[in-house]
């Protein structure tokens, strides 16, 4: 990431500030496929009881992009990260993916007129006589 | 007459009411299953239990007679606390499928259970599950939503007149079922659906496609015969979802035929959207105006006597009276709206009306039916009939062709030389009517269509002056129709004028070449192959036969796409009222007949729905009375040479509904109602042909 979009941009990876708490008190943990990082506060500061975590993205700043494995531990569900409990993806899971629910890869449902294709018959229609 | 005081209100009722509905007229509402005003006393749900002062137990409102000095409280904390009890047994076997059952939202459990439901169960143990039956084609089954309250076996039995329904097993093993796994063979069956109270018994075809709410509801007419039913008609968007009837005491009670209910589907396939034009042979789409333009050429050159038209079944009163006006200006008398070829009107009014009445048939006391057979004629006419029989003493004699009418009837014989034989006092069946205090005389179409049909009307006349069937008091001449267009189209006088040329001599004066322009309104029931060369101009909602043989084809207004008047058999004057609008091009018929008159040159002088009703109620007083009857009194008298015409013809009577389900082109059209001639078959009479 350019220094300049660090500095003016705060939705794409890391803002200037995070890179500061981070550089002070972040301990890496771990990354995820994806090359997301996730820390955690090395002097135990905690919110709520809670250990502090954080992830900095690698790329946009989604929160969906979380995978579940890293969402478990980044949630406080489970305290072992998935690289210290041996995580392995089963071959019958998809690969994770973010909602894209306002993107244009968004789902479409067919029937749905951004989709493409023929509109399904509806409410109103009715079938006219032709002559042979 | 009891006296007694409901929630502190004092009511005075008749003799014999159920304190039920005493309580209704007293305004205190009761929650009910099984009680049904026009079905007997079932007494099994217990829902509509009431506290009366001095009696141990809550008491069934719906089986106690309202009882002098009773004093009943509706709505105590005990009635409250019974019916909570009833409710939770109910709900111990009933499932909780309400967002997937098509009764959702009219239904009265789940209505009663919002006032009387409590909020969780106490029973642990599995529901019981019962397996679905078969119904036939139009209702579909739950069973397992079955409250038990046998509604629908009183109606099959008591009303439809069919003991195809009943239940097996007693208490938490009860079941409903046809027995034989078989449709119920009933033109009423799916009245039993309104019935159901809960979603046991829902519509077939309509299944899971919309929910009550949904409806934008609007109250109608039906077509599907003379009789003239009050419907419902449910639409959604631009779609007709469903008919349901509407009461009216005077014409259905409650009930309307499985056709009227259906016929939803025919009113979406084969519909005629857009104006065609017949070149080289070819039907090609056109416009409005091309289409106006080729009649316009056609008509300038034709000479007025050689220019016909042809009024179908389910023509509105308004367009008829246009396309008569026209042809009156066009100085064409060849019209004609009986395209069954019946030999009526022109005679009074009286002498083509039932003029008993359909809720006057409760009055009779013998009945002689001609010609007919009400039960696919007018099913819902056939159960006042059976009405009728069901309190008894009441004969009933048939002459025409033998049917299961669902009650049995005195077969006198099958045609013309029968009712001569009555005429001349040969039959005893004539003592029965003479001996009645009010003897009532159906003639159908199928006797009305006989070439001396004019005969086979005067003898049934005849009949009626010999049993002294037509007094001040009382009009025992009825006349059946089949076709809800037919008595207005005789009210106004679409019928051949001086020199004219009826249905039989178009076709025959077409077929010869004598008749150049057919103009046909909505007529499919006629032999088109026998139109010739004639220029044909269609106008109508459905591409049937009619418009196969067009050459000019004009899209009409299906019943629910138009306001229209129609006058039932009985000469009740009703309005039909639109529900979606036409299709595509399509327009309300007799706007379609004013804008043509006008590039005819030969504009008709109404431009507005109500000028044309104004001037159809100048003409005919009694289109005015809406929703009333207007007695007519002027049967004609009968001379010897009139019934001399009934020669000794010995050839049976014709049966006119062939086949119920497919009567007419928006039937025709109906996939349901293909299915269901399918599964019922024809008429046996046909099978026997
Ligand atoms: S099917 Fe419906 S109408 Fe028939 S008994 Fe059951 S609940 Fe009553
Ligand atoms: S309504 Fe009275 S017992 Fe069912």
């Amino acid at each position: 990431m350019s220094l300049f979009s660090e500095i003016f941009v705060w939705w794409h990876g890391q803002t200037m500030g995070t890179r500061f708490y981070t550089w002070r008190k972040g301990k890496l943990m771990g990354t995820d496929d994806q090359g997301n990082k996730y820390y955690q506060a090395s002097d135990g500061a905690s919110i709520g009881g809670y250990v502090r975590r954080w992830a900095i993205y690698n790329g946009d700043a989604e929160a969906s992009r979380v995978p579940p494995e890293w969402h478990g531990w980044l949630h406080h569900t489970v305290d072992v990260t998935p690289d210290e409990s041996g995580y392995r993806v089963k071959p019958w899971e998809k690969p994770h993916r973010a909602n894209l629910t306002g993107t244009p890869l968004a789902y479409r449902p067919s029937g749905s007129i951004l989709a493409e294709g023929v509109r399904p018959a509806a409410t109103g229609d009715y079938e006219a006589w032709k002559p042979e | 007459m009891p006296k007694l005081v409901v929630d502190g209100v004092e009511v005075e009722v008749e003799p014999g009411t159920t304190l039920i509905q005493a309580c209704e007229a007293a305004g205190s509402e009761i929650p009910r299953f099984c009680y049904h005003e026009r079905l007997s006393i079932a007494g099994n749900c217990r829902m509509c239990l009431v506290e009366v002062e001095k009696s141990p137990k809550p008491v069934a409102s719906c089986a106690m007679p309202a009882g002098e000095g009773m004093v009943v409280h509706t709505n105590s904390p005990l009635v409250k606390r019974a019916r909570e009890g009833v409710m939770e047994f109910l709900l111990i076997n009933h499932p909780l499928d309400c967002p997937i059952c098509d009764q959702g939202g009219e239904c009265d459990l789940q209505d009663q259970s919002m006032a009387y439901g409590v909020d969780g169960s106490r029973f642990h143990e599995n529901k019981r599950a019962v397996e679905e039956k078969y119904m036939g084609p139009l209702v579909k089954t739950v069973m397992t939503r079955c409250i038990h309250c046998t509604r629908c076996i009183r109606f099959t039995t008591e009303v439809a007149g069919i003991s195809e329904l009943g239940a097996i097993g007693r208490g938490e093993d009860m079941e409903i079922t046809t027995y034989l796994e078989k449709a119920l063979s009933s033109e009423l069956s799916a009245n039993v659906v309104d019935l159901c109270p809960v979603g046991a018994l829902t519509f077939r075809p309509t299944a899971f496609s919309a929910r009550p709410w949904e409806y934008k509801k609007t109250e109608s007419i039906d077509v599907m015969d003379a009789v003239g039913s009050n419907i419902r008609v449910d639409s959604r968007g631009a779609e007709v979802m469903r008919i349901l009837p509407r009461t009216n005491d005077d014409v259905n009670e409650e009930w309307i035929s499985d056709k009227t209910r259906f016929v939803v589907d025919g009113l979406k396939t084969q519909r005629l959207d857009t104006p065609y034009v017949r070149e080289n042979g070819k039907l090609r789409a056109a416009t409005w105006d091309e289409a106006f333009a080729a009649i316009a050429a056609k008509v300038k050159a034709a000479k007025p006597e050689r220019m016909a038209a042809i009024a179908g079944d389910l023509a509105c009163a308004e367009s008829m009276k246009a396309l008569k006006d026209l042809f009156d200006k066009l100085g064409s008398a060849n019209i004609d709206c009986r395209q069954d070829g019946a030999k009526i009107g022109g005679k009074g009014r009286a002498a083509y009306l039932f003029n008993s009445t359909i809720a006057g048939i409760e009055s009779a006391d013998a009945l002689l039916i001609v010609g007919s057979d009400p039960r696919k004629e007018a099913p819902v006419l056939n159960a006042r009939i059976l009405k009728r029989w069901n309190q008894g003493h009441f004969r009933v004699g048939l002459v025409g062709e033998k049917r299961d009418l669902t009650y049995p009837y005195d077969y006198l014989g099958a045609g013309a030389s029968t009712l001569g034989d009555l005429v001349a006092g040969k039959h005893d069946f004539l003592e029965v009517l003479k001996g009645a205090k009010n003897p009532m005389i159906i003639v159908g179409q199928g006797a009305l269509t006989q070439k001396n049909g004019a005969a086979i009307l005067a003898a049934a006349l005849k009949i009626a002056e010999l049993a002294n069937a037509v007094r001040e008091d009382w009009n025992g001449f009825n006349v059946l129709h089949t076709a809800a267009s037919r008595v207005a189209g005789l009210d106004l006088g679409f019928l051949p004028g001086e020199g004219g040329r009826d249905v039989e001599a178009i076709l025959e004066g077409a077929s010869k070449g004598d008749v150049d322009f057919v103009y046909l309104l909505g007529a499919d029931e006629i032999d088109t192959a026998r139109l010739g060369s004639a220029f044909v101009v269609y106008q109508g909602s459905h591409g049937d036969m009619g418009a196969h043989r067009a050459d000019v084809i004009l899209p009409g207004a299906a019943y629910t796409e138009k306001n229209g008047t129609y006058v039932n058999t009985e000469g009740r004057v009703q309005f039909g009222r639109r529900a979606i609008f036409p299709m595509g091009e399509a327009r309300e018929d007799w706007t379609i007949i004013r804008a043509l008159s006008a590039v005819l040159g030969q504009t008709l002088p109404y431009d507005s729905l109500n000028a044309l009703r104004d001037a159809m109620a100048a003409a005919l007083p009694h289109f005015d009375a809406v929703d009333m009857i207007v007695p007519a009194h002027d049967l004609p008298s009968v001379s010897d040479a009139d019934l001399a015409a009934l020669g000794d013809d010995t050839s049976p009577f014709a049966v006119p509904v062939k086949d119920f389900y497919l009567t007419n082109p928006v039937a025709r059209a109906s996939r349901v109602m293909a299915l269901c001639s399918a599964e019922f078959g024809a008429a046996p009479a046909q099978a026997a042909e």
